[in-house]
C-alpha cells in the first residue's frame, strides 16, 4: 500500500467513518483539530491530531487550501481524503494535492471539473446520448419561438427567467393556446423581479423521483454500479430520508439506467466513487440531472445493500489498485433506508436548532447501524451542518426495513436540541411513504403536519403541565392558588359566588 | 353544598390549539384511557435527564419556560404550549373573549437568532395561515417564518439586513 497515512480534510460523522476503514486497513490518519469545536467526538478516532486551535480565521479550515496541504506535509500525510462539502468536488484542491506529491482520494481534478460545469455537463451527456430535459439554447426571443421549441420537446413545459430564481418569472405551459400568455407574464415578471426580461425554456418533469446511481472507476477504465437510491423525501433539494434500493425501478429499468451512469462516467475517464443523478417521471422515462465527484452523505444504505465499504474502494482505487469487482458480481440484498437526524425544528419549518446535546441514546440492534459525530456533551455549531447522526436501518426487503426503521426511531434518545425525529416517525406512517408512491413534490404537496405524536403524547404533556402546575401554586390540603402576583384566592369558592349571582 | 359536590374539583390543560384536557383534583399520577387507569411518572437520573415513565416506556421531557399559568414544554421531541386554567379562571376567560371577540393579535416572533435577509409582507397586507412573511437567516439556511394564522398585517417591526435574537418580535397579525 503506497497510501500511509491520510490527513481527513473533514469533520463529524464523515471524518469519523473515513478513519474507521483507514484503522481497518492499517493506515494512520490525522484529523485537525479547530477553535470551533476543539473537543469534538472526531479527533478521538484519528492516530495523530493536527491542533489549529490557534488559527481563528473566519474562513474554516477545511476550505483553506494552501493551509491543508501544509498541514498534510508537516504530518507526512501522503493521502488526502476530502469527504463530502467543504472542498469534496474542489478540481482546485485535488490538483494542489496531486503538485505536491499528495494522494487525492477522489477523481481527477479533470473529472471534478468537467462534472461541475453544467454547461460542459450538459454538452457530455448529450453527445453520449443521455436522456436530458429538453429545452431551448439559450434564451427564447417570443412566443412563436417558445412555441416551436415546445411542440419540438412536448407539453409541459416550464418558462424560465434567465437571471432568476425562487419561483419568480417561472411559468408551467400545457398546452400551445398558453404560451402567448404565460410568456408575457414570465417575461413581464422577470423584468419587474431581475431587470432582465430574457427567458429559456425547458421540459417541465412534473412530481418526479429522484433516484441516482452509485458508481466506482478505477484508474484502469474500469466503471461499475453498484445500483441506486432513491432521494426523492427532500426538502427544499435537502435530502432526508434516504433509501436503497428504489421500488420504482425493475432489474430492466436498472440495467439501463445504471449503464447510462456508466457511460457518463467513462466520458470523463471516472475513477473513484461518484453518483449520477436522474429525474424520474411517473411514466417511467429517465432525465440526467448531474454528477456528483465525491463519496455522498447517503453512501450507507448502498453500504448495506451491497455489502461493499465505499471508502475502502475508494482508498484501493487512489492507490492505484484495479476493482476486484466485475458489474455482475454486484448483487443487491435486502433494503436499506437512511434517516438524517438534524438539530432541526421541524414545528417551525425545519428551522436549525443549534445546541448541546444533554443526552444521547442510539439503539444497537443489529439492524441498526449509526453514523454520527456527536455524543454526549458534543455541540451542534452554528458554523456547520445541523446533522447529529444518521440512522441506517436495514430489512429483508421494504416492507420488514420500514418496520425496523419505526421501531429503530422510537429508541433514540436525544435531548439538548430539537431534532427531525418527530419528521421520520410521520413519514414511517405516512400511506403514501409506505406505498412508495411519493415524489420530490411530497414534502409540499402532501403534507399537512411535518411531525407525528400519538393522542396519547399531547395527554402526558398535558399531565406534566397541570403537575408543574400543582406543584407551584396549590398546597395538598387547602386548594388555594397563589397567582405569583400576590392575590390569594380560593377558585372554587369564587365560582360558586360568581354562579350565585 | 349540594352545589360543592356537582362542582368537581378540576383543572384544565388548554393547548395552544385550544384541545382541552382535564384533570380531577386531587392530582394523581395516573391517566385514564378508557376505562383504565395508567400509572404515569415524572422522573430523572444522572444519564437520561428528566423523562416521563408511561406504560414501560420512557419519554424525554423538558420545561423551555413557565410564565405564570402558562407552560411551554418539551415532550418526545415536540414542543407543547399549555395554559393551566381553574373552572373559575376558565369561565373568566372566555367572558373575556367573548367580550373582545376574537381579534387577538398573533405575535410572530424569530423562533432563533439570525439575520432578516427579507421582509416579504407589508402593513395592511392580506396573509393566508401558512404564507411565509420573513425569510430569517441562520446557520447558514434561509428559513421562512410562516404566519400561523390568516389575517392582516397590522406591524412589521423586522428590518431587512438587521441581526435579531430568539423572541425578538417580527411581525404582528390581527386575523
Amino acid at each position: 500500500m503506497k497510501i500511509k497515512r491520510i490527513l481527513i480534510a473533514n469533520r463529524g460523522e464523515i471524518a469519523i467513518r473515513i478513519m474507521k476503514t483507514a484503522r481497518l486497513m492499517k493506515i494512520e490518519t490525522v484529523a485537525v483539530k479547530t477553535a470551533v469545536e476543539p473537543n469534538a467526538m472526531y479527533l478521538s478516532s484519528a492516530d495523530i491530531i493536527f491542533d489549529n486551535t490557534e488559527d481563528t480565521s473566519e474562513i474554516p479550515v477545511f476550505l483553506d487550501i494552501e493551509k491543508l496541504i501544509a498541514i498534510a506535509l508537516k504530518t507526512g500525510a501522503n493521502a488526502v481524503h476530502p469527504g463530502y462539502g467543504f472542498l469534496a468536488e474542489n478540481a482546485y484542491f485535488a490538483q494542489k494535492c496531486i503538485d505536491n506529491n499528495i494522494i487525492f482520494i477522489g477523481p481527477s481534478p479533470d473529472a471534478i471539473y468537467k462534472m461541475g460545469n453544467k454547461t460542459i455537463a450538459r454538452n457530455l451527456a448529450l453527445q453520449n446520448g443521455i436522456p436530458m430535459a429538453m429545452g431551448s439554447q439559450g434564451n427564447i426571443a417570443n412566443d412563436e419561438e417558445a412555441v416551436a421549441i415546445a411542440e419540438k420537446i412536448g407539453y409541459p413545459v416550464i418558462i424560465k427567467a434567465a437571471s432568476g430564481g425562487g419561483g419568480r418569472g417561472m411559468r408551467i405551459v400545457r398546452k400551445k393556446d398558453e404560451m402567448e400568455k404565460m410568456f408575457t407574464i414570465a417575461s413581464k415578471e422577470a423584468e419587474k423581479s431581475f431587470n432582465d426580461p430574457s427567458v429559456f425554456i425547458e421540459k417541465y418533469i412534473e412530481n418526479p423521483k429522484h433516484i441516482e446511481f452509485q458508481i466506482l472507476g478505477d484508474t484502469k477504465g474500469n466503471v461499475i454500479h453498484l445500483g441506486e437510491r432513491e432521494c426523492s423525501i427532500q426538502r427544499k433539494h435537502q435530502k432526508l430520508l434516504e433509501e436503497a434500493p428504489s421500488g420504482a425501478l425493475d432489474a430492466k429499468l436498472r440495467k439501463k439506467m445504471g449503464s447510462m451512469a456508466i457511460q457518463i462516467a467513462k466520458a470523463v475517464n471516472y475513477y473513484s466513487a461518484g453518483t449520477v443523478e436522474f429525474l424520474l417521471d411517473s411514466d417511467k422515462n429517465f432525465y440526467f440531472m448531474e454528477m456528483n465527484t465525491r463519496i455522498q452523505v447517503e453512501h450507507p444504505v448502498t453500504e448495506v445493500i451491497t455489502g461493499i465499504d465505499l471508502i475502502e474502494q475508494q482508498i484501493r482505487i487512489a492507490n492505484g489498485e484495479a476493482l476486484k469487482y466485475k458489474q455482475e458480481d454486484i448483487r443487491l440484498t435486502g433494503w436499506a433506508i437512511e434517516c438524517r437526524i438534524n438539530a432541526e425544528d421541524v414545528q417551525s419549518g425545519f428551522a436549525p436548532d443549534p445546541g448541546k446535546i444533554e443526552s444521547l441514546s442510539m439503539p444497537t440492534d443489529p439492524c441498526v447501524r449509526v453514523d454520527t459525530g456527536v455524543q454526549r456533551g458534543s455541540s451542534i455549531v452554528a458554523s456547520y451542518d445541523s446533522m447529529i447522526a444518521k440512522l441506517i436501518v436495514k430489512g429483508k426487503d421494504r416492507k420488514d426495513c420500514l418496520k425496523n426503521t419505526k421501531m429503530a426511531l422510537d429508541k433514540v434518545w436525544i435531548k439538548g436540541t430539537k431534532t427531525t425525529l418527530p419528521f421520520f416517525r410521520m413519514l414511517v406512517r405516512h400511506p403514501k411513504f409506505q406505498n412508495g408512491s411519493f415524489t420530490t413534490a411530497f414534502i409540499e404537496k402532501d403534507l399537512e403536519k411535518y411531525y407525528f405524536n400519538a393522542e396519547y403524547e399531547e395527554m402526558l404533556a398535558a399531565w406534566l403541565a397541570v403537575k408543574l402546575f400543582v406543584e407551584e401554586n396549590l398546597n395538598d390540603d387547602s386548594i388555594s392558588i397563589d397567582y405569583k402576583h400576590g392575590k390569594e384566592m380560593n377558585p372554587w369558592l369564587l365560582n360558586k359566588r360568581i354562579s350565585q349571582f | 353544598m349540594a352545589n360543592d359536590k356537582l362542582q368537581k374539583k378540576k383543572l384544565y390543560a388548554i393547548s395552544s390549539e385550544n384541545r382541552q384536557f382535564s384533570f380531577t383534583l386531587p392530582f394523581k399520577h395516573k391517566i385514564r384511557i378508557g376505562k383504565r387507569d395508567y400509572e404515569v411518572k415524572l422522573k430523572a437520573d444522572e444519564k437520561l435527564g428528566t423523562y416521563i415513565l408511561w406504560k414501560n416506556r420512557k419519554y424525554p421531557v423538558e420545561i423551555i419556560r413557565s410564565r405564570q399559568n402558562k407552560y411551554e414544554l418539551l415532550f418526545n421531541d415536540i414542543s407543547y404550549t399549555f395554559t393551566v386554567e381553574t373552572p373559575f379562571s376558565l369561565q373568566r376567560k372566555k367572558v373575556l373573549n367573548s367580550q373582545k371577540g376574537k381579534a387577538t393579535s398573533e405575535y410572530i416572533k424569530a423562533p432563533m437568532p439570525g439575520k432578516i435577509i427579507d421582509v416579504l409582507v407589508r402593513e395592511g397586507a392580506v396573509v393566508q395561515r401558512g404564507e411565509p412573511v420573513v425569510i430569517l437567516e441562520a446557520m447558514k439556511m434561509q428559513n421562512e417564518i410562516l404566519s400561523p394564522v390568516s389575517g392582516t398585517v397590522v406591524k412589521i417591526s423586522a428590518k431587512p439586513n438587521t441581526n435579531v435574537m430568539k423572541d425578538d418580535l417580527l411581525v404582528e397579525i390581527k386575523p
